[in-house]
C-alpha cells in the first residue's frame, strides 16, 4: 500500500534505527518500560532479519521509525514524573 | 550570593546541571511525604525501593504507546465529542469513532455494537439489570456462577429483591462450570446466563485484556435490548447517557489495536514467565497448590496456596513484591475469598493463597526475584512452625484433636 512508493532502507539505515531504538530504551527511567523497549526492539529486528521483499522491508522500517518517535516522546514524559525512589529491581545489592 | 550561584551555573554549563534543576522543580511541585531518596515508609513498612509489581489482575500499567495516543486529547484536542457546532467536537467525535472501530476489530464485532461505559461494573449492571428489566414480562430467571465478580452477583441480588429468580451455579474444584449442569438449569423463562470469560482471582478459562475503562458489546442480530441504567443526554444510543471521555476512549482503542498486534508475542512470553514462576517455586519447596485449572487458565495468572504457613505472615514478609491475597484481610475479619471457597479450598489454604499477575512488562529477573523472596519467606515460616515439624515426621495433622479452651 503506502509502503510500495517508498524505497527499501539500506543496511546502514536499518542498523541506525536499531541503535537509536536501543539508545532511547536506555533513557526510560522506569525499569519495566526500559527493559520492555530493549527486549521488544531486539526481538522485532530478529524476527524481521530475513525480510527481503522491498515493500515489506520499507513497511517494517517506517513502523520502526514511528515507534522511535513515540519512544522519544514518552521517555521525556516518564522522566518528568519519575518517582524519587527507584524500583527494587534497579537497586544493586551493596 | 545569588549572583555567585548564577555565575557558577553559567561557567559550568553542563547539561546535567540543567536536568537536575528541572527535576528539583518537579519534586517541589508534588512533595510525596512518604518518599525520600533512601526509601519509602508507608503503613509502618519501610522498603528501600518500589516493589516489583505482580498484581496485573488488579490493574496494569498503561503502555507508553497508549499514553502517547491519549495525551493530545488531554492537551489541545479537548472538545466534547457530542458538540456539533465546531471543530473541537468534530475531531473528538472522529477520535471516538476510530476507537470504537479498534475495539470492535479486536473482538470481531461491528463498531455499532460497541457501547463505551466506565468499566466492568457498569457494563455488567447494564447487562444483568438492563436485560432483565427490558424483558421482565416474559423472562423471570437468571443463571450465573458462584465465582462471578461482585458487580454481577450484587446485580443479581438486586433482581432477586425485585422478585426475579436467580440460580448461582457451583463450580468444580478446578473453578470451571459443568456445562451439563448449566443446560439442566435453563428454563423457558431464563432471560440471561451470565458467566465470566476469565476469572479475576484464579485466572481460569480464556484470555482477555484488562483495561481501566470499559466497553460493552451488544449483539445486534438477533438484537438484544436493555433498559438504560443511566438516563440523560442519550449518548451511546441512549444505552449509556453521559459524555464519552475522549482521552480514555482513545486510549482503549489504541490498547485494543496494540493487543491485536502484540497478542501472540505477549502470550508466548507471559506463558514462559508463568512456567518459570511455578517451576521456580516448586523446585525449592513442597506443599504448593495451584488454585484453579492449570489447563484452562489465562497465562498471566498464577494463584498459589502454601501449606503449613500463616497467611498474614507470608504477605507481611513479601513487602517487596506487590501481589494480592486470597483472603480479604480487613482488620475486622479474616474472611477467605468467596471464589476460593466456591472451589472447595480449605480455609487455611485459602488464607495462604497469593495471586501472582504477570503482564507485558514483567521481566524474567522480576519473576526470579519473586521466586527467591517467596521461597525465603515460606521456608522461614515453616522453620518456625511446629505443624510443619509434625508433618515432616509423618503425623497427619487433620487427625489431631485440638484441645478446646
Ligand atoms: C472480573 C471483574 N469484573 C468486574 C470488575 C470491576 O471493574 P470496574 O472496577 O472497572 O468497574 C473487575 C475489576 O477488577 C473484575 O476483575
Amino acid at each position: 500500500m503506502a509502503a510500495s512508493g517508498l524505497a527499501a532502507p539500506t543496511r546502514t539505515e536499518v542498523l541506525q534505527l536499531y541503535r537509536s531504538l536501543l539508545r532511547v530504551a536506555r533513557q526510560f527511567c522506569d525499569y519495566n518500560i526500559r527493559e520492555y523497549t530493549k527486549r521488544r526492539t531486539i526481538d522485532a529486528f530478529r524476527d524481521n532479519k530475513n525480510l527481503t521483499d522491498p515493500s515489506q522491508l520499507s513497511a517494517a522500517f517506517s513502523d520502526g521509525k514511528a515507534q522511535l518517535e513515540v519512544a522519544k516522546r514518552q521517555a521525556v514524559v516518564y522522566s518528568l514524573y519519575a518517582p524519587k525512589v527507584k524500583s527494587i529491581m534497579d537497586i544493586k545489592p551493596s | 550570593m545569588a549572583s555567585k550561584l548564577l555565575l557558577q551555573t553559567l561557567t559550568r554549563r553542563q547539561p546535567t546541571t540543567i536536568i537536575r534543576r528541572f527535576s528539583t522543580a518537579a519534586a517541589v511541585a508534588t512533595p510525596p511525604d512518604y518518599e525520600d531518596p533512601s526509601g519509602i515508609t508507608m503503613k509502618g513498612v519501610k522498603i528501600s525501593g518500589r516493589p516489583l509489581y505482580l498484581d496485573m489482575q488488579a490493574t496494569s500499567p498503561v503502555d507508553p504507546r497508549v499514553l502517547d495516543s491519549m495525551l493530545p486529547y488531554y492537551l489541545s484536542r479537548y472538545g466534547n465529542p457530542h458538540s456539533r457546532t465546531h471543530l473541537y467536537g468534530w475531531e473528538s467525535e472522529n477520535a471516538v469513532e476510530t476507537a470504537r472501530a479498534q475495539v470492535a476489530a479486536l473482538i470481531g464485532a461491528s463498531p455499532k455494537e460497541i457501547i463505551f461505559t466506565s468499566g466492568a461494573t457498569e457494563s455488567n449492571n447494564i447487562s444483568v439489570k438492563g436485560v432483565m428489566h427490558f424483558y421482565k414480562d416474559k423472562k423471570r430467571h437468571v443463571i450465573t456462577t458462584q465465582t462471578e465478580h461482585k458487580c454481577v452477583l450484587d446485580s443479581c441480588r438486586h433482581l432477586q429483591q425485585e422478585g426475579f429468580e436467580v440460580t448461582y451455579l457451583p463450580v468444580e474444584s478446578d473453578g470451571l462450570i459443568d456445562l451439563d449442569r448449566l443446560r439442566k438449569e435453563i428454563r423457558p423463562d431464563t432471560g440471561l446466563v451470565s458467566v465470566m470469560a476469565v476469572n479475576n482471582e484464579i485466572g481460569v478459562v480464556q484470555p482477555m485484556e484488562e483495561i481501566g475503562i470499559g466497553a460493552l458489546y451488544m449483539r445486534r442480530r438477533p438484537r438484544i435490548r436493555v433498559e438504560p441504567q443511566m438516563n440523560g443526554g442519550g449518548q451511546e444510543r441512549g444505552i449509556r447517557s453521559g459524555t464519552v471521555p475522549t482521552p480514555l476512549v482513545v486510549g482503549m482503542g489504541a490498547a485494543c489495536e496494540l493487543a491485536m498486534k502484540e497478542m501472540e508475542y505477549d502470550e508466548r512470553r507471559i506463558k514462559s514467565l508463568q512456567d518459570r514462576l511455578l517451576n521456580g517455586i516448586r523446585e525449592k519447596i513442597d506443599g504448593v497448590v495451584v488454585n484453579g485449572s492449570m489447563e484452562r487458565r489465562y497465562v498471566g495468572n498464577l494463584n498459589l496456596s502454601f501449606a503449613y504457613v500463616e497467611g498474614e505472615s507470608l504477605l507481611m514478609g513479601l513487602k517487596e513484591v506487590a501481589v494480592s491475597s486470597g483472603s480479604a484481610c480487613t482488620s475486622a475479619s479474616l474472611e477467605p475469598s468467596y471464589v476460593l471457597r466456591a472451589l472447595g479450598v480449605d480455609e487455611d489454604m485459602a488464607h495462604t493463597s497469593i495471586r501472582f499477575g504477570i503482564g507485558r512488562f514483567t521481566t524474567e529477573e522480576e519473576v526470579d526475584k519473586a521466586v527467591e523472596l517467596t521461597v525465603k519467606q515460606v521456608v522461614k515460616l515453616r522453620d518456625m512452625s511446629p505443624l510443619y515439624e509434625m508433618v515432616k515426621e509423618g503425623i497427619d495433622i487433620k487427625q489431631i484433636q485440638w484441645a478446646q479452651h
